[in-house]
């Protein structure tokens, strides 16, 4: 009898020790845990911010998860906000600018409107634009996506082209530069995957023009920019200047131009970094503006692709946590912006930032250029859009067009193919 | 009286026993399958459904996405599924063979690949088919070809190698019922014919084709509704591309519910024609067998 009283009192004891620490655990500690999905990138720059919060905040433990593939976010966060069930989402999850839409108007309060506790004009307006939603802005701007024409100096040298050469060109002569080079040099100008559409949203961007007017409705048979960018699209393959790139295969795509078989990528800054993955190619690169649409208003050498921003879910358990943590890194430390510009060539849609001493270096790889000043400039030109909710199904449509207009269709009936069919997608 | 309420309880016991295996079953397969059916009627993005009655089918009608994929589907079976059961039947007659040596190892070689998973053989058959993938790099080596062949690059090429895929995958999948239903065929009918002179060819065409009917039925049905359900390899190998060339009815359902604004309502009317065309073409080849055998 004693001895199983004692037993039992003993057990209590545990019990209530063990239920004591962890309510003490709980109430010190904090966990914020983040999606992104880029572990040399946008990974390795939250790290780098998680760092620097939680030495100054020892209670906040900063979760990143960066094993998942950009579009199994998406399917995840659509599938449980979808359901209604929000166990296991983060806290903060890393959005593509150009779907951000379609999160913030299906699922209206799921996502904590951050104007509320973090200046926005601080950021660049054109990653503000797209993230807001009834005059509240949900996310806070990461990395910009200002395009840039990235080539190989070397080949188009050899083609006899040098860096004036490459300022203000329109897309003709961007062509008849790769025929050049493909001629000299024998190396194709560009990678391209019939799948995707990057491309002809880079033009559209350029031109201040995307495919849906203001009220949401499509805008595709009267856009002029659309049109020119079919055409050139078009173009760029009847030149026999394109490496065609396997449909889907992202590394086949950057594939194209790190192993040295094409002469150019026009993409995101975000691409510097891979860019300058083989280091024996360095010296051999320079950046220049894109070309722009001959013929169209509003026309310019500058334009956003594939830019990304962090959100911070309203059912997420640690949301002031993660509030506070954003602001104080990604709102304020001018120094975390240098580390990461360096470290990942993430470079900040955050304005203040851009003054800091990273943002005026030159780069040996590209020649001594001064890259992130270039960017800088070009970025503060980029004609701002709204991406709208349905951009998805206006790319599944455009892309649905290619075939028939690398095999010499019209244009026209393209246009006409993408309307019907986008009409159908937005039902 | 007494045997009655042993019959009874009897009855109740045996109810009992099969319950939980029919609230299962209830809950997890017929449940969502009349639900799919409540939501092919309804309308509407994300949750916000409403019952739109025929709304769905007509949006089927006009949506030239929908034919696309379609047309692909039908595209895949109709080329796909011929050429996968004459080469397994071909296989298995060959492998059936008493005399032949090693044929153990053939039979596991040929069987092997559809143990494997479907991602890993899809991503590997992507590095394979690459542009200077082994496939290619064998190929030109043998002079077959002078310009590597874009089989992830062109639409007309991805189909192709979507065929090449599934028929890997699946031949040895279906010689195995061949070889188990060769097994079965009596060996003195053979016998009997090689006395009376009959060369080999008729005695493949005239008794063993006849005698497999019902399991060339039975393989043509499943792998009709397998080619049907496409998903995998279109999706891991070309994500559907390259501009839709691969695009299946299953992909299609995937990108309605996952990629764009989720059409719920829209994409369970989508799989819905799927059951129905897999209803109708099973139909259509139990008549077309049906209608032989008398004649037989």
């Amino acid at each position: 009898m004693t001895r199983s009283a004692t037993w039992r009192r003993a057990l209590g004891l545990a019990v209530a020790g063990l239920s004591m620490m962890t309510a003490s655990a709980a109430l010190a500690a904090t966990t914020v845990t983040v999606w992104c999905w880029d572990t040399n990138f946008n990974g390795a720059a939250m790290r780098e911010a998680a760092a620097r919060y939680t030495a100054a905040h020892p209670d906040v433990t900063i979760n990143i998860d960066d094993s998942m593939a950009q579009n199994d976010i998406r399917a995840k966060l659509q599938t449980q906000l979808l359901a209604n069930d929000t166990t296991g989402l983060p806290d903060i999850a890393l959005i593509e600018d150009d779907v951000a839409q379609k999160y913030l108007q299906s699922f209206p309060n799921a996502f904590v409107p951050l104007s509320d506790s973090i200046d926005m004009s601080q950021f660049a307006q054109y990653k503000v634009t797209p993230a807001t939603s009834n005059g509240k802005s949900y996310s806070l701007p990461f990395d910009s996506g200002v395009t840039g024409l990235f080539y190989r100096s070397d080949y188009l040298e050899a083609a006899g082209y040098k860096a004036a050469d490459l300022q203000d060109i329109t897309w003709d002569q961007f062509i008849d530069i790769g025929k050049a080079v493909k001629a000299k040099t024998g190396h194709n100008l560009i990678g391209l995957d019939q799948s995707g559409d990057g491309l002809i949203r880079i033009m559209m961007q350029s031109a201040g023009r995307w495919f849906f007017k203001d009220d949401g409705t499509l805008d595709i048979l009267d856009n002029a920019p659309l049109k020119a960018a079919l055409e050139t699209y078009a173009k760029i393959w009847q030149a026999d200047i394109v490496k065609p790139v396997a449909a889907g295969s992202w590394a086949d795509f950057t594939g194209s131009f790190t192993s040295g078989d094409t002469a150019v990528a026009i993409d995101g800054v975000w691409m510097t970094g891979t860019v300058k993955s083989q280091p024996d190619q360095s010296g051999k690169w320079a950046i220049a503006p894109i070309p722009k649409l001959a013929g169209v208003d509003g026309a310019t050498h500058y334009s956003s692709e594939g830019g990304s921003s962090w959100y911070v879910l309203s059912s997420a358990p640690a949301k002031d946590a993660a509030i506070d943590f954003l602001k104080t890194i990604w709102a304020g430390d001018k120094d975390f912006y240098q580390k990461i510009l360096v470290g990942q060539g993430a470079y900040s849609a955050w304005m203040p930032a851009v003054d800091g001493d990273a943002y005026k270096s030159s780069d040996a790889f590209f020649g001594g250029q001064p890259v992130w000043a270039n960017f800088s400039e070009w970025q503060g030109k980029i004609p701002g859009i709204q991406y709208g909710l349905y951009t998805d199904e206006v790319n599944s449509a455009v892309v649905a067009q290619f075939p028939a207009l690398i095999a010499g269709g019209s244009v026209d009936d393209a246009l006409k193919a993408i309307n019907d069919q986008a009409t159908q997608q937005m039902q | 009286m007494a045997a009655g309420r042993l019959g009874r309880s009897e009855q109740i016991n045996g109810w009992l026993f099969i319950a939980p295996a029919l609230v299962l079953l209830g809950l997890f397969m017929i449940y969502p399958i009349v639900w799919s059916l409540w939501m092919s009627f309804q309308v509407g993005k994300g949750m916000n459904l409403a019952f739109g009655g025929w709304a769905n089918i007509l949006r089927l009608t006009k949506d030239p996405v929908f034919v696309h994929a379609l047309v692909n589907t039908c595209i895949f079976f109709v080329v796909q599924v011929p050429i996968m059961i004459v080469l397994a039947l071909l296989f298995a007659v060959g492998l059936n063979d008493p005399t032949l040596r090693l044929r153990g190892l053939f039979r596991t070689a040929i069987f092997l690949p559809c143990v494997t998973s479907l991602v890993a053989y899809s991503t590997l058959f992507k590095s394979m088919f690459s542009l200077d993938g082994i496939v290619n790099k064998t190929l030109m080596f043998l002079h077959l070809t002078a310009t590597p062949i874009p089989w992830l690059q062109d639409p007309f090429w991805a189909k192709v190698l979507i065929i090449i895929a599934i028929t890997w995958r699946w031949t040895g999948y279906n010689m195995v019922f061949y070889l188990a239903a060769l097994q079965n065929i009596d060996r003195s009918i053979y016998e009997v014919a090689r006395i009376d002179g009959v060369p080999a060819w008729a005695r493949f065409t005239q008794i063993t084709i006849p005698l497999l009917k019902p399991v060339i039925l039975f393989t043509t049905i499943t792998s009709t509704i397998g080619t049907l359900q496409l998903f995998d390899e279109p999706k891991n190998i070309l994500d559907g591309g390259p501009a839709d060339a691969t695009l299946t009815l299953s992909l299609y359902i995937y990108n309605l519910t996952f990629k764009f604004m989720p059409s719920f309502g829209y994409s369970a009317t989508v799989s819905w024609v799927i059951v129905v065309v897999v209803a109708i073409l099973s139909l259509l080849q139990f008549f077309v067998a049906r209608e032989r055998r008398p004649a037989a």
